[in-house]
């Protein structure tokens, strides 16, 4: 029962986010869906390496790179339809972790984060440098999209973005089941078994190079999906936009805010900071300030709000990162159920609910 | 040869960036994520002090320094001291976080418009020898001289420096030997801002300057205290002239765009072949 009932709810919201595109026609919620369903993705595959494996990379935006710049390069100037160039995308990116793991694995704790920070760069470096095959800081532009056609019927023509929406929404159902699949199984035990102690799990036998390669494998696989759909959707890429140290970051962010190590972490993450920093750069803040009457849009401050807060979401992500790690180590997951612990209502003894981290 | 004087010459400065890393980390083991911001905010401080009071940049250091070591220890009081005992990833994070509010104000504040400061001596030269070296950089490396020199006495002729070298080694028995070891930390912290700021005022004359300088110099300060050994101020000295070096000469034999490879590729051999650094103890 106690099992059922999540999954139950999973499968209504699920059924809910497939029929939305029916309803709603504003093509601005559906990018900002579109945008939560990539950042839900990374979050989780970053999750399974960083979560569950105890793993800290800040240098995912490789992969999201890789599997973007494979998936265009391909469009692009080999003429291979994405559906396809996304699959070459993931496998050059199990390809590029294993690689990464092999060296980077080696090491532990900040020596790791280091690591796996200089890789990117380098990769990052590459993709400005070796400018034949990836047009280096011009950037690859897509002119357009073949449609995709089984048999004699096309299946569509990726001019509106609801084809978009319903990828991403595969992706992202495909990730959750993953991960969920990963925590229950005995993979996820020996991904947790390394987190929580990396001798102690070799010592009872789990070879812990094998099984971190592993999840750093099933991590860039979607994480590589996921800069694939981006750099199609979105149309352009650069090595500034999908192989930047911000994006490393950004990724990190998603399941920090939520909550680490969790199912739930990443989807809370990316619902809360997606439409947060587009909320701040269409200004649609300011805009609510100044209806609300909280602050006039002729006086200086409007002005300045106006002007600076569309720019500002970097400095609230830094601002939520500080304040979360301070007071809510555990993620705003973490903080809710630690709040609603407190309240007076006793739960059992042995209740260690789903889904608590750590 | 010209590119390996002129990578010394960098080399010093790049010391003096991983040297306050290192201090920082030593006393404390928090990896510093936001020292190239520290740095930034030097560089944006040595600015405005040249446009808006014409002081000259190198002249400015003797305000930047006092001002980001009471901005450093302030940070240092307030939150890093919260997570001295949280998850390294944690305390990594937080840093990241504090980076990101450092350099976002500051574009706040000034745009991300890139600004040079020319001084009338920016693009002049001396020629020693038939190579000819740029005149700001020589400055530079001048002071950096000095600075390196004091901090060495600093830490280890007087009491405090040998106190903050002893925290350093071992935290618990600098307590018991009567060390305030907070006291100690808040030291270092400031000290490790002040001579990033100070590295950022030294390299004003001859960089752009733009609030996302820093993610630069932060890794470049990570390569420098790695090759040296984490928390080896000796180690770090000699780390940047390495850096300053691998960086020229590497420019030169692969091209610009290729040197911050070179630099990254130095680190990761590093990292696995001698993780301690080049002149650090076993980690622990």
């Amino acid at each position: 029962m106690k099992r059922s009932l999540p999954v139950a709810l999973l499968v209504l919201a699920a059924a809910a986010l497939a029929v939305l595109p029916k309803f709603v026609e504003s093509t601005y919620v559906l990018h900002m869906m579109i945008l939560i369903f990539i950042n839900v993705i990374v979050g989780s595959s970053w999750n399974i390496l960083g979560g569950y494996t105890g793993q800290y990379s800040v240098g995912h935006a490789a992969y999201f790179g890789v599997g973007a710049y494979t998936t265009m390069i391909l469009m692009q100037f080999k003429h291979v339809a994405p559906w396809w160039g996304v699959w070459a995308g993931t496998g050059v990116a199990v390809i590029t972790a294993l690689v990464i793991g092999s060296i980077c694995f080696r090491l532990r704790g900040p020596y790791f984060v280091l690591a796996s920070i200089a890789v990117a760069e380098i990769f990052r470096v590459c993709a400005l440098n070796l400018k034949d095959l990836t047009n280096g800081a011009e950037g690859i532009l897509v002119t357009d999209i073949p449609p995709l056609m089984i048999g004699k019927t096309q299946i569509t023509d990726w001019v509106s973005k609801v084809p978009f929406y319903y990828t991403g929404l595969s992706f992202m159902v495909l990730i959750i089941a993953v991960s969920a699949l990963v925590r229950r199984s005995k993979l996820g035990y020996y991904f947790q078994a390394i987190r929580e102690d990396q001798d102690a799990a070799h010592s009872l036998g789990i070879n812990p190079t094998i099984y971190k390669n592993t999840a750093l494998v099933i991590s860039a696989v979607f994480t590589s999906l996921a800069g694939s759909l981006y750099g199609v959707y979105v149309g352009f890429i650069d090595p500034s936009t999908v192989l930047a140290l911000d994006l490393s970051v950004q990724i990190v962010m998603i399941c920090i805010i939520g909550g680490i190590g969790t199912i739930s972490g990443p989807v809370v993450g990316a619902a809360l900071l997606v439409p947060l920093s587009e909320a701040l750069r269409s200004n649609a803040i300011t805009d609510a300030l100044i209806k609300a009457g909280l602050v006039n849009a002729e006086s200086k401050v409007g002005g300045f709000l106006k002007e600076n807060l569309a720019h500002a979401h970097v400095l609230i992500y830094g601002i939520l990162v500080v304040v979360v790690i301070l007071f809510m180590p555990e993620g705003v997951l973490g903080f809710f159920r630690k709040f609603s612990a407190l309240a007076p209502r006793q739960r059992g003894e042995g209740g260690r609910r789903p889904g608590e981290g750590r | 040869m010209q590119a390996l004087i002129s990578g010394i010459l960098i080399g010093g400065v790049y010391a003096l960036i991983g040297v306050g890393l290192t201090i920082i980390f030593g006393v404390m083991r928090v990896i510093n994520f936001a020292h190239g911001e520290l740095l930034m905010l030097g560089m944006y401080a040595t600015y405005y002090l040249f446009t808006l009071a014409h002081v000259d940049p190198f002249l400015s250091i003797v305000v930047t320094m006092p001002l980001m070591f009471l901005f450093g220890a302030l940070l240092q009081k307030t939150v890093i001291n919260r997570v001295l005992n949280a998850l390294p990833q944690n305390q990594i994070l937080l840093t990241i976080g504090l980076g990101l509010i450092m350099s976002n104000t500051i574009m706040l504040a000034f745009t991300s418009d890139y600004k040079i400061l020319s001084t009338t001596y920016s693009s002049s030269s001396v020629t020693v020898g038939g190579i000819s070296i740029s005149l700001p950089l020589v400055i530079s490396f001048a002071i950096t001289a000095a600075i390196t020199m004091a901090l060495y006495w600093f830490l280890l002729k007087t009491d405090t420096g040998q106190a903050i070298r002893a925290t350093a080694q071992d935290r618990e028995a600098a307590r018991l030997m009567g060390i305030n070891v907070k006291w100690m930390s808040i030291l270092a912290f400031g000290l490790g801002s002040a001579l990033a700021a100070t590295a950022g005022a030294l390299i004003s004359p001859t960089y752009y300057i733009f609030p996302q300088v820093g993610s630069v110099f932060t890794l470049k300060a990570f390569v420098i205290t790695v090759l040296g050994g984490m928390g080896s101020v000796i180690g770090a000295t000699l780390g940047g002239v390495l850096i300053g070096v691998a960086e020229s000469v590497g420019g030169v034999y692969f091209g610009a765009g290729w040197k911050e490879v070179v630099v990254f590729v130095l680190f990761l051999l590093v990292l696995l072949f001698k993780p301690s650094g080049l002149l650090g103890k076993s980690r622990t």
